[in-house]
Formats: C-alpha cells, sequence, structure tokens
C-alpha cells in the first residue's frame, strides 16, 4: 500500500518536472533552440555531476530515516552535516603538522568528521530520549548551535572560510568504468559516490531483515509493543539516533573531503541546507531509503541543470527562480499525492521506562 | 489438578487508594478462570501485578508453585506467563511474523539477518497445534487484519514466548459476536493443551459460558470465588455489584412521555476512522421527558452514532432533527447552541482540557456563549462561579477549582464533566458511558440527575456497556448490532435474556411490542 | 558540585521542583545562565586553541586570547553601553517581538511555524514595493500619515496571505505545516529575488538591492540620537500589541478556542471549537504579524529591500521558545536576544571575535529550555539531598 502510493508521489513528481521543462521553452529567449541546448547540458557530465550533488542531501536522507522510523523527530540533521563538515576541513588542515599526509590524512579527517557528528548525535540522543526534550525545539537547537558555532570556529581558526584541503578525486573501477555512459558515471566517481551506492540498499535491507532495523521500526510504530517484547525503547532510540549521526557524518565529511574540499563560514555555511533538503526527500520518499535517494536525486538534478544552464547562458531567467523549482515540486507533490505515512509514535517521549 | 498460579494476601496501594486489598486467587493448571467485576473493581491491577508490571504493596505470587517476585513483564514472560491486553501491543505497518517474534528474534548469518524461516516453522506449528489459522498470513501488516485475527496474533506471539499462562483483559470487548465463539474455541484448544487461562471481564455470561473457576472482585476485594457450573446469573450479579439485582428496579416512579420528539434520527449512516461503514440506517426518535437507551457489545458502532447524534463527527447520510429542526448540516457548535449536552465516552481526551484548571473546564463547549462569552469576551468571574457550583452540586473532590483537571481521580472527573454538561439546561441529553468508573454511591446521583434531566422534558438518550444501567434508566431500550438497532423495545418489557440474544444479532422468536421509534 | 550551591538558592530550586508557571521561568533563567558559562567556556577553548599577540587572560601559566569575563563586559557594553546601543539592541527586541509572536501564536495553537522567516521576507519587499509606487503620489505633511500605514498594511496582508497558504495545505490537504513552512521559506527568498532583479532592481547600486523608500514613510528615532534605527512610538505600540496578544489569548473565545486546539485537539472539536477555522485563523495572525516585522525593518532600519535579509524569522522561535510561548514572555526574551546580537556585533568590533557567539549561546538557550527535565531532575536532587539533612527546615 505503502509502495504503491510512493509510486504515485514518482510518477506525478516526475510529469511535474517535465511539464516545468516543457514550460522552460516559453522562458528561454526566443530564437534560441531550447531543445537542442538542453539535450547539449543533458550529457554524461551531467549525470555525473547530479550524482556528487545528490551524495550529502542523499546520506542526511538516510539518517533521517534512522532517526524517525525509530520515533525521534531529527530536525537538526543540518547541524550534524555542518559540524562534520567543518571538523573534516580542521583535521585536514591539521594532520599534515603532525606528519600525516596524502589519502591517509583525508581519510583520518573523514573518520573525524563523522566520529563528531556522532558524538553531537549522541548528546542529542541523551536530551530527547532520556530527558525528553521537545524534539523539534532540540533539533531546530541543534541546528542554531552548528550554525552559529562553525563560523565562529571557522573565523578563529581561519577567515570567513577555510583554506582548501585536498579532496578525494575519483576512483575509476577497472572494466566497468570502460562501459558507455553507464561507466563514467557509475564507475568513474568520488569515493563517496560508492559508499551512496552501497548504503541506501543497505539502510533498506538493514530496516527490512536486521533484529535491529525491525526494532527501530516498532520502536517508532508502537513503543509499547516493542517494550513488552523485553526490548528496551531507549535503547533502541539511542541506535537510531546515532546511525543518524553516522549518516549524516558521512554526508557532512564526505561533502568537504569528497567535493568542495573547503568550509564556508558566511549565511547557512557551505552545507547550505542540505541537510533540510534530506528531511523533505525522505518526507517525500515515505521513508523508503530508494525513494528518499531519488527525492535528493530529484534535488540535485535540478541544481545541477540549473548550473549547466547558467554556464552555458541558456538560462534567461534568474538562477534564483530555477533553485526554487524543486521545492515547488516537492510541496506540489506532498501535498497532492498525500499519505506520507509517518511512524505512529514520532515524537513522542516514551514514558514507560525510568 | 496442579496449581498453576496462585496469588495469596495481594495488596496494591497507589498512594491513598486501595487497588487491591488481601485478594487471593487460585488457578488450577489447564483451567479457564474468569475474573469478574465492575469497571474500577481492581482486576486490571490484579493481573498487572501477575504480569510484573506492578510490584505487590503486599502478598505473594506463585506461579507453577514456585514464589515469583517480577520486576517487568520480561520476568514474567520468562516464568511462562503471557499477557494478552485489551488495546493489542501490535505494531500495525509489520507483518504478522514480525510482530510475533519482535523482541525474540532469531537470527542467522552472524546476526546480519533475521531467521526468517525458523520463526516461520515455529509459528506454522504453532498455529496449527491450537487451530490459530494464521500460518497463511505471516506476511500481511497486521493492520490489514481483523480485530479476531488480531487477538489470535497476540496468542501466537505468547505461544512464541514459551507462555503456559494466558492473561486476557477484556478479551472480547472488540469482538464480533462470531469471533467470541472462535475466542472461546481458542481456550478449548489451549487447555486442552494444559495451557492456563485467566480472563477479566465484566460480563457476566461469557463468564459462566466460557470459564471453570470465577472469582469475583469488588471495589479491590475478592468477594467470593464460585464455580461456573451450579452459579447463576443471579448470584454473580449480587456477588458483582453486592446487593440485590438490579433488573427488579421500581419503574413504577416514571412518569409518561411527553410527545413531541425532540430528538429525531432517521436513516443515518456514518463512517469510522478508518473509513468502514460503523453505522447504517439508523432510526430513532425521542420523546421529550424520555429517556431511550442503546445496548449492546462495545464496538457496534454506538460511539459514531453518538458523535454523529452530536455533531462531532459527520453522517455520510440522514437527518439528525433536534425539535424538529435538522442539524445535520449545522457544526457542533450551533448544536451545541441548539440545547444539546453531551457526556463523551472519552473524558479524557474529549470532555476535559487535562492541562486546564476546573475553572478553564467549566466554559468548554460554552465558551462562545452568554454568561460566559459575551461579544468574544470571556467571563473568568462567571466561569469561576460556575465551577464552584458545578464542585459543589456534584460533590467534585478535592472541591478546588483551580486545580488542574489531571489532577483528580477519573470519577471525579466524570461527575464535574457530567455536572458542567446538565447544568446547560439542555433539551436533548446524549449520554455514553455515563457512570463509567465512578463509585456507587456517585453512580446514583448521577442516575438521579439523568432521571430529574427527564423529569424536566428533556431528550435523553443514554449509551451505556453496562445492561443493568441501560435497564435501569430507559424508558425504550435500542439494542445495536453491527451498526444498526436490533430492535427496540420497551424498558419495562424487556428481560436481561431477550436483550442478550438481540445484541449477539439474533432476532427474539416472540417479538417484543415494538417501540415507535423502530 | 550541588553541595556547593548557597543555601538559599537551593531552598528556592526546593521549592519550585513541582510548580510549572514558575518553574518555567527558572528554567528560561537558569537555560541563560549555563548558556552564558557553556560560552564562557567556549571562548576559553577556542582562545587557547587560536594565535593573538595579546593574550587578554593567564589561568594557571596558560594564555588564552579572550578572557570571558571582558568579553560579557562588552557585550553588556555594547549592548546597553551608549544610547546608539541601547537603541540597536531595542530595534532588535522590536523586531524579535514580531517574529517571536508569530511562532507563539500558531504554537499556542498545536502548530509549529518555521515560515516566519518568508513571511519576514515577502512582507518586507510588499511593504518596500507598495511604498516605491504611493511615494511619488503623495508629499507634504500628508505623505507621513498616509504612507506609515500602507506600509505596514501592506506587508501584513502579504505576510498573513503567506501564513494562510500552509494553514490551507493542512486543512484541506493535511500537509505537515513544519514541512510546508520549511519549504515556503526556500521558496520565498528565491521569490523575492526574482521579482526585485526582474522588477525593481536598483540600476545604481551593484547586487540584488530595490531603491529606497521615501523619506516621509521613514519611521524617525525619538528620544534616540538621529542616525539610529529605532523608534519609540515604534516599541510602545509594540508593546500594546503584545498585551493585546496577551488579552487574545487569555481572555477571549477566540483565545480559548486557540489554547483548547494548542493542548488537546479531541477535546476542541468536542467544545465546539471549529479546529479547521482556528488552524487557519492563527496562521494569518502569524504570517500577518510576521509581514508586520518586515514591513518595520524596511520602514525602521534597512529604508529598502535587499537580498541577506537577516534571519529574524529563525530567531523570532528561538525568542519565543525562551518566553514560553507567552506573549508578555516576549519583551524580556526579546529583549535579552536584541542585547546578545547588538552585544555581539560589538564583541566584533572592539575585540575581533566573532559575533557567531551569541548564535551559539541562542542555540543552547533553547535547547536547555526544551529540557526542562535536565532542571527538574536536578531540583529533585537537591529536594532529596535537603531532605536527608535534619536541618532541612521544610518538610514535603
Amino acid at each position: 500500500m505503502s509502495a504503491t502510493a510512493t509510486a504515485r508521489r514518482w510518477v506525478f513528481a516526475g510529469a511535474l518536472v517535465l511539464a516545468v521543462l516543457a514550460a522552460l521553452r516559453l522562458v528561454v529567449p526566443a530564437g534560441s533552440v531550447p531543445g537542442r541546448m538542453l539535450a547539449s547540458v543533458l550529457d554524461v557530465g551531467y549525470a555525473s555531476s547530479v550524482l556528487r550533488l545528490t551524495v550529502p542531501i542523499a546520506f542526511a536522507a538516510l539518517g533521517g530515516i534512522f532517526a524517525e522510523r525509530a520515533g525521534v523527530i531529527n530536525i537538526g540533521i543540518e547541524g550534524f552535516l555542518i559540524v562534520s563538515a567543518l571538523t573534516t576541513v580542521i583535521v585536514a588542515r591539521r594532520l599534515p603538522w603532525a606528519g600525516v599526509t596524502g589519502p591517509a590524512a583525508l581519510w583520518l579527517a573523514f573518520l573525524v568528521g563523522v566520529l563528531v557528528s556522532v558524538a553531537v548525535a549522541a548528546v542529542f540522543a541523551v536530551l530527547v530520549v532520556r530527558y525528553r526534550s521537545n524534539q523539534v525545539i532540540a533539533g531546530l537547537a541543534v541546528w542554531l548551535i552548528a550554525l552559529g558555532l562553525a563560523p565562529f570556529i571557522t573565523l578563529t581558526l581561519f577567515d570567513s572560510s577555510s583554506p582548501t584541503i585536498d579532496t578525494f578525486g575519483t576512483w575509476s573501477v577497472p572494466l566497468l568504468s570502460e562501459l558507455p555512459v553507464v561507466g563514467p558515471v557509475l564507475f568513474d566517481a568520488s569515493p563517496t559516490v560508492y559508499m551512496l551506492l552501497v548504503a541506501t540498499p543497505l539502510a533498506w535491507y538493514a530496516l527490512r531483515y536486521t533484529r535491529l532495523g525491525r526494532r527501530i521500526r516498532a520502536c517508532g510504530e508502537n513503543p509499547k509493543a516493542l517494550a513488552t517484547g523485553g526490548v528496551s525503547v531507549s535503547r533502541v532510540r539511542y541506535a537510531g539516533v546515532l546511525i543518524s549521526g553516522v549518516l549524516a557524518g558521512v554526508g557532512g565529511a564526505g561533502f568537504t573531503v569528497g567535493q568542495v574540499g573547503t568550509f564556508v563560514a558566511v549565511g547557512q555555511t557551505s552545507i547550505n541546507g542540505r541537510g533540510f533538503l534530506g528531511i523533505v526527500a525522505y518526507l517525500f520518499g515515505n521513508y523508503n531509503p530508494f525513494a528518499a535517494v531519488g527525492g535528493a536525486m530529484l534535488f540535485a538534478g535540478f541544481d545541477s541543470l540549473q548550473l549547466r544552464l547558467q554556464q552555458i547562458g541558456a538560462l534567461d531567467i534568474p538562477a534564483e527562480l530555477f533553485g526554487i523549482l524543486p521545492f515547488v515540486v516537492v510541496l506540489v507533490t506532498i501535498t497532492l499525492v498525500r499519505r506520507t505515512r509517518v511512524p505512529a509514535a514520532l515524537g513522542e517521549p516514551y514514558e514507560g521506562e525510568e | 489438578m496442579d496449581t498453576a498460579v496462585s496469588l495469596t494476601d495481594i495488596t496494591k496501594r497507589f498512594d491513598d487508594v486501595v487497588a487491591n486489598d488481601e485478594v487471593d486467587m487460585r488457578v488450577e493448571r489447564g483451567a479457564v478462570h474468569a475474573l469478574l467485576g465492575e469497571n474500577g473493581a481492581g482486576k486490571t491491577t490484579l493481573m498487572n501485578v501477575l504480569y510484573g508490571l506492578y510490584r505487590p504493596t503486599a502478598g505473594e505470587v506463585y506461579v507453577d508453585g514456585d514464589r515469583a517476585e517480577f520486576d517487568s513483564p520480561q520476568d514474567a514472560i520468562a516464568a511462562g506467563v503471557g499477557m494478552i491486553h485489551q488495546h493489542f501491543m501490535l505494531v500495525e505497518p509489520m507483518t504478522v511474523r514480525e510482530n510475533i517474534a519482535l523482541g525474540w528474534e532469531p537470527v542467522t548469518h552472524g546476526g546480519l539477518k533475521t531467521d526468517d524461516a525458523r520463526i516461520d516453522t515455529e509459528v506454522r506449528e504453532l498455529s496449527e497445534r491450537y487451530g490459530l489459522g494464521l500460518a497463511g498470513d505471516l506476511d500481511t501488516p497486521v493492520e490489514q487484519l481483523s480485530m479476531g485475527a488480531r487477538q489470535r496474533v497476540e496468542v501466537l506471539k505468547a505461544l512464541y514466548r514459551g507462555a503456559d499462562v494466558f492473561i486476557f483483559d477484556e478479551p472480547t470487548a472488540v469482538l464480533t459476536p462470531q469471533e467470541v465463539e472462535e475466542l472461546f474455541d481458542i481456550f478449548s484448544q489451549l487447555t486442552a493443551q494444559d495451557k492456563t487461562i485467566i480472563f477479566i471481564t465484566h460480563k457476566l455470561g461469557e463468564a459462566l459460558t466460557a470459564a471453570d473457576g470465577i472469582t469475583v472482585l469488588r471495589d479491590g476485594e475478592r468477594v467470593g470465588t464460585v464455580d461456573a457450573a451450579g452459579t447463576t446469573r443471579e448470584q454473580l450479579a449480587e456477588l458483582m455489584v453486592g446487593r440485590e439485582v438490579l433488573l427488579d428496579v421500581d419503574r413504577a416512579a416514571r412518569g409518561a412521555s411527553g410527545d413531541d420528539t425532540r430528538l429525531s434520527v432517521s436513516d443515518l449512516a456514518v463512517t469510522d476512522d478508518r473509513g468502514e461503514p460503523a453505522v447504517h440506517g439508523v432510526d430513532i426518535s425521542v420523546r421529550g421527558g424520555e429517556i431511550v437507551g442503546i445496548a449492546g457489545v462495545d464496538g457496534n458502532g454506538q460511539e459514531p452514532l453518538v458523535e454523529a447524534v452530536t455533531g462531532v463527527r459527520d453522517a455520510d447520510a440522514g437527518t439528525v432533527r433536534f425539535d424538529g429542526e435538522a442539524v445535520t448540516g449545522l457544526s457542533r457548535r450551533e448544536r451545541l447552541d441548539r440545547g444539546l449536552a453531551h457526556v463523551p465516552g472519552d473524558r479524557q481526551e474529549q470532555a476535559l482540557v487535562m492541562g486546564f484548571n476546573l475553572v478553564q473546564n467549566a466554559v468548554l463547549g460554552s465558551q462562545h456563549r452568554p454568561p460566559f462569552g459575551r461579544r468574544g469576551r470571556i467571563d473568568w468571574g462567571a466561569a469561576r462561579e460556575h465551577a464552584e457550583a458545578v464542585i459543589e452540586e456534584y460533590d467534585v473532590r478535592p472541591p478546588n477549582p483551580d486545580l488542574p483537571a489531571r489532577s483528580l481521580s477519573g470519577g471525579n472527573q466524570q461527575k464535574f464533566v457530567v455536572g458542567r454538561e446538565l447544568s446547560r439546561e439542555p433539551d436533548v441529553v446524549v449520554a455514553a458511558h455515563p457512570t463509567r468508573g465512578v463509585d456507587i454511591g456517585s453512580k446514583e446521583f448521577i442516575h438521579e440527575r439523568l432521571l430529574a434531566m427527564r423529569e424536566q422534558g428533556a431528550a435523553v438518550l443514554v449509551v451505556s456497556a453496562s445492561l443493568d444501567e441501560v435497564v435501569q434508566l430507559s424508558d425504550r431500550i435500542a439494542v445495536m448490532y453491527e451498526g444498526s438497532f436490533v430492535d427496540v423495545v420497551p424498558g419495562d418489557a424487556a428481560t436481561e435474556e431477550q436483550l442478550g440474544l438481540l445484541m449477539a444479532g439474533e432476532q427474539p422468536d416472540e417479538p417484543v411490542p415494538t417501540g415507535a421509534g423502530r | 558540585m550541588s553541595r556547593a550551591l548557597p543555601e538559599g538558592l537551593r531552598r528556592t530550586l526546593r521549592r519550585f521542583a513541582g510548580l510549572s508557571a514558575v518553574e518555567r521561568v527558572l528554567v528560561s533563567g537558569a537555560a541563560v545562565v549555563v548558556a552564558l558559562l557553556v560560552g564562557a567556556v567556549m571562548l576559553l577553548g577556542s582562545g587557547y586553541v587560536a594565535s593573538c599577540r595579546e593574550p587578554a587572560l593567564f589561568l594557571a601559566g596558560t594564555s588564552f586570547c579572550f578572557d570571558p569575563v571582558a568579553v560579557y563586559a562588552a557585550m553588556y557594553q555594547g549592548a546597553f553601553g551608549t544610547p546608539v546601543n541601547q537603541a540597536l539592541t531595542l530595534q532588535r527586541m522590536t523586531l524579535l517581538i514580531f517574529t517571536g509572536l508569530a511562532f507563539a501564536i500558531p504554537y499556542r495553537a498545536g502548530l509549529f511555524n518555521i515560515g516566519a522567516q518568508g513571511q519576514f521576507v515577502l512582507a518586507a519587499l510588499a511593504t518596500t514595493v507598495s511604498l516605491l509606487a504611493l511615494g511619488p503620489l503623495v508629499s507634504g505633511p500628508v505623505a507621513t500619515a498616509v504612507l506609515v500605514p500602507v506600509g505596514l498594511l501592506a506587508g501584513a496582508v502579504v505576510g498573513g496571505l503567506y501564513g494562510l497558504l500552509p494553514g490551507v495545505l493542512k486543512t484541506r490537504y493535511g500537509t505537515n505545516e513544519v514541512i510546508s513552512t520549511l519549504l515556503l521559506n526556500f521558496i520565498a527568498t528565491g521569490v523575492a529575488v526574482v521579482i526585485v532583479k526582474r522588477a525593481f532592481n536598483n540600476p545604481e547600486i551593484q547586487g540584488t538591492v530595490t531603491r529606497s523608500i521615501p523619506e516621509a514613510a521613514t519611521l524617525q528615532p525619538w528620544l534616540f540620537p538621529p542616525g539610529t534605527r529605532f523608534s519609540v512610538p515604534v516599541l510602545a505600540a509594540t508593546l500594546l500589541l503584545v498585551g493585546g496578544f496577551w488579552w487574545l489569548l487569555n481572555r477571549t473565545t477566540l483565545g480559548y478556542d486557540i489554547r483548547v486546539l494548542g493542548r488537546q485537539q479531541a477535546a476542541a472539536v468536542f467544545g465546539g471549537v471549529d479546529d479547521d477555522r482556528v488552524t487557519v485563523l492563527s496562521m494569518v495572525i502569524a504570517g500577518a504579524v510576521a509581514g508586520l516585522g518586515g514591513g518595520l525593518y524596511v520602514m525602521m532600519v534597512v529604508g529598502r529591500w535587499q537580498v541577506g535579509l537577516p534571519a529574524l524569522g529563525f530567531d523570532g522561535i528561538a525568542v519565543s521558545v525562551l518566553a514560553g510561548n507567552n506573549p508578555v514572555g516576549l519583551v524580556p526574551a526579546g529583549l535579552l536576544f536584541g542585547a546578545l546580537q547588538s552585544g555581539g556585533l560589538a564583541i566584533n568590533f572592539q575585540l575581533g571575535i566573532p559575533r557567531e557567539l551569541v548564535d551559539v549561546l541562542r542555540g543552547l538557550v533553547i535547547l536547555l529550555v526544551a529540557t526542562p527535565e535536565l532542571f527538574r531532575i536536578v531540583g529533585r536532587r537537591l529536594q532529596r539531598q535537603g531532605r536527608l539533612r535534619p536541618a532541612g527546615g521544610e518538610s514535603g
């Protein structure tokens, strides 16, 4: 039932995107050949860039799924991304002083970035599970703290943005990367893209077939049923939030070290709402990992399209208008194709255990 | 036969309230034992002690002859005690298989996968052995199952966890009569294999039909233990309520009803929260000065009917009239303005804002009307006077209008709600379970007030799970079954047997004189 | 640790451990204190890591770049030291009260309006555009009398409409307002930029900026030095508005309906509250109030619409949370956050400390306020300790 609802959403959103693209004809300047222009943009490079841009949003979405299916609203996921992205830059900058260089330093920095995200998640988890914080407000607070702390640290240590660090570059899989189209897109990519390609089915599998996954789902729906089965609701919720911290950390750290190589402390930081997009993506995807990652791809697809159209000067409309299209598409879709199946006990502190 | 469960001198106190007072109970292995009593008699508390949810203040629990000191349900489960709660402990979107194994999942591949094959084998075997018939539904999400099937999932869950003693809390409350039959068959299957069953009920008939032994609780005390065989309903009823059976209430005191129809319902159809048709083709009219009672097993459409009449829920079809005026298209507020008083079934969800004090609660439903609401403003002085008056008249304790509703006991909450609603000077009174959870004295007072409403010419509709209450109060009784009225009978012509048959959906052999509304 | 607390404080905490209204105030106060302490630790930590020529503090042989006490003193000076600073603090406080109300009112009706920012942004644009359009048509002494109400009205109407949208989406389609308002924030900023770029860009200035609104529509300082962007009558009107909303919530039928709905939806339906109407209405009111804030921001502070408006909409959430979502509480909470903002600017100018420090404080405060259980547990522990001491005095 929920699978068909999710599918309906995809059909609807797809149609909406096509309609938007068709409408683009109307806004492309007269005399141009919009079709050819669009075609010139939608190539292998486009597909690769979409995948790259998908990574942080998708990891945020996967992370959010684990927290929420365990019954904890995690609006603070943006904060997790910010702290891990920043930590990674700092560690990568400082490690050469300690004599660690090259890929090892990058991987170490990545790892520490993830760990810091997990640490933040742990504090958040203690507050909402043990001390029964208002989850929405505590999540907003995590975001706001990160949004202050990251620029504070960046400005103290560096400047309004950090110096650039190396990035992972791409890994190409022998033979497979030679395949036409699929090869360069899927098999000549950043390690973070591979991580996503692995993490998505893994998350789906974990929720469906592992012991912990089932308990997490039960915990978000009917924690009492879980408790009467002799399982500690608190422990399952801790697990859900910590997994959420791991995944969001991979998203944030991977964004820095797998993609941009710097941390910008201005405004919304370089994370710039990707965590929130992740939340929207999993709501759009009805808490299904595959559909959520697909939702993330929708955002990334628009983002990338806008960048490319601007590059070749084909876009006579302001980039901002193009930038808001995915939000409009998602808002219209979740409004008209309803039945977002929210875990029944989401946001309710569990009172049964002292 | 040996003893499976024995409770000796169990006392359970919550602060000052004694929920169980030195209760003894003994159940033989392979027997079905009923724990009978009215609401609030302490049945569920006692069973929660056995299930490890509460530690007794005093007294001892023995399972299989061993002293048991349970700190949690897990200890009870480990000792072979399983409980099937009234509100099922199931995760609705998850499959039957996932639910049964929840918390007890075997794993393979080094813990990376739940061993579903093993679960399936075991569950199929259990389902087969006890005739539970769920083997084909292991992949079905629980939310797609009927209530009866969900209950069987719960039974399987307990079996899967190795239960030998089964506690059922009001197991028939949500079941259709057919499902009740099936449940009692399951009881037989279980006891045939030496399982022991304790079930909580307030229905005499069920206790007599399904149980071997019956323990009766009243006000937290055990008032008797009897064999089902050789005990009559009257004897049980007397034990339960502590005096002569209520069926012989003096009806002579009742005056004649007026001629004017104040509340009428015609061809009403209502859908419940799940989108299922819950009420269809209901016709009834209530005259001023008349009480019509609605009897029926819980869950046969009484709640949606009451909600549609009072405007809490929209009707799909049909008409509701107050004093001849169609109100079906009117909002809840407009119906309240037309002289409706409504005592809802769920006082803590609906009738009271638990975090508000009694002054604030005193105006709920009248906040927009004089004397409380004038031109958009609320007169809190008038509200306070009103709260104090209700507290005084209905003996709400503690008598402090500044206390939040949450801090009152259930009975006192109910008294406050009844008092507030009946003080509206209503033309139409709809009361669902008006005395649920209140003590005997308050119960009689509330009954008096309802009868007084009748004297004052209001049309009164009473829904109650307690047949006694319906019979005691009603001029006419409508019996509801699967969403419609099976029959409407005059209150003084009805016997409990007749009503019981009607409630089970059977047409009476010799039709009783039919009331006007049918 | 708790043993070190003075007996008086301990007794106070103990006494209030079970009281909810007073407890709230206490929790908020404690949250602010704890946040400031954490901020001090942060300052020490970052001052230890960072390198500077003149360390401000020496402790146990280690040098620290920042001295927390000095920093907080500078913040206080920056917030209240001079009339100019006071004006900035009060200006922020005024605006925060508006965006705070925009969160508080729906919250009392059980709704999370995360969308004040979008309502604020679009309303600011509406005010600007209406004033730019109307400005040339009026002149002389009547100009102010016409322009000020029109500008504010335009802001309130557009903000209200932008609040109406998520309200209607929720009542008609069941769309969760947290998500819809979040999305609408992104959309609002994009739409505003597009509109300005397309139709109202000021060609003389680089960037996405409109022309300046007419002088007559600018709210002038009064009692405060010229050039400060704060108007005392506006604050007075704001305080009246706060009183009005307190009165609305506590003394009117609509307020009663809002509060019942926010606490218990089933009871609201039972009590004849039209939940759809109250939901939509409280979102419209919230949007209109946020919109007034946006209009005031233009007319009192910047005099035009420009890209990168401050995140006052999000700050309003923090203010409202600290205020316990009570209109009257918004005044002290707004003052505190206003002071943090102006104080943040001061430490940035004077000490070179990133002003984002105050954003951290803001986050910490609401994190702690959202966790009253933490303080309750501390309170209970103190209570227990008190009981063990024979000299503890009060019993029960």
